[in-house]
């Protein structure tokens, strides 16, 4: 055999685009890793124990994420929440599963989503321009899952004009373009 | 129009898809009904002018079906709850 000698690199969906538009900033958070855990039924106590004695993280309510120690669990549906934390190795799920155990079962959606984080006084705006959530009246850290430009998406709240945007990885460009565009909208 | 969904509070329509009457949850027993049990389950559906109680799916939220009770006529919902909380409480499912 030749010898050949490959290295691949990773690369971030959106080449880990910075937009800094008026006073606003779109980044794309490469840097986030994502484990969606499904909750058998009847389950629900042994997740909560589990999340409790793994990171101290209480179940997220399903308007309102729960962080602890950097870890963020959102609330995707009756019978599941998704946590989002910043890991650099391809074993997400494997990190998840090993504090989980046998309460839940656990997915990698790393690759899935592309994440976006975005902040800025004309956020709120541009978001209202977006998608049909009352977005003003989150709770801190509220949450959900919603549409934004006929893409299925997910919207947490970080802190002040800070939210996070998650989308599929697969529209990464168009759900940018939306995002960019409805800033353009209230900034002129 | 806005769904207020049990859990997440007042949402979009347009975040919804119209699943149909909510007699479709009482399904026969394939094995045991009769055709005209099946047929009418197929095929038969009331048309109230008037409060009706119809199945929506929260497709782009958080994937929840839901039994709503709306006035044909004037759009007002004065009902919701989860098709899973109606399914087991009739019996279905465990």
């Amino acid at each position: 055999m030749a010898d050949l000698d490959f290295t691949l690199t990773a690369t971030p969906l959106l080449g880990g685009a910075k937009h800094q538009i008026g006073e606003n900033q779109i980044v794309e958070r490469d840097d986030l890793a994502l484990v969606s855990v499904a909750i058998p039924l009847g389950g629900d106590a042994a997740v909560a124990k589990a999340l409790k004695s793994g990171w101290g993280l209480t179940v997220p309510e399903p308007t309102v994420s729960s962080v602890a120690q950097d870890i963020r669990a959102i609330r995707t549906g009756p019978d599941q929440l998704i946590l989002v934390f910043p890991h650099t190795t391809p074993d997400a799920r494997a990190f998840v599963q090993a504090k989980i155990g046998e309460a839940g079962y656990t997915t990698d959606q790393t690759d899935v989503w592309v994440v976006l984080e975005i902040s800025g006084s004309d956020t709120l705006a541009a978001l209202e321009r977006l998608c049909p959530l009352d977005v003003a009246r989150f709770a801190k850290g509220g949450s959900a899952r919603t549409v934004m430009e006929h893409m299925g998406a997910m919207i947490v709240h970080l802190s002040g004009d800070r939210f996070l945007l998650l989308s599929a990885s697969s529209s990464a460009q168009s759900f940018l373009h939306a995002v960019e565009l409805s800033y353009r909208y209230v900034t002129g | 129009m806005i769904i207020p969904h049990p859990l997440l509070g007042p949402r979009d329509a347009a975040e919804f898809v119209y699943k149909g009457d909510a007699s479709l949850i009482n399904r026969p027993d394939g094995m045991t009904a009769s055709d005209d049990e099946m047929h009418d389950y197929a095929y038969l559906r009331d048309n109230p002018a008037g409060e009706h109680r119809e199945l929506w799916y929260h497709e782009q939220g958080d994937r929840s079906w839901l039994v709503v009770t709306r006035n044909t006529m004037t759009h007002d919902i004065t009902y919701v709850e989860l098709a899973r909380d109606v399914a087991r409480a009739s019996g279905r499912s465990r």
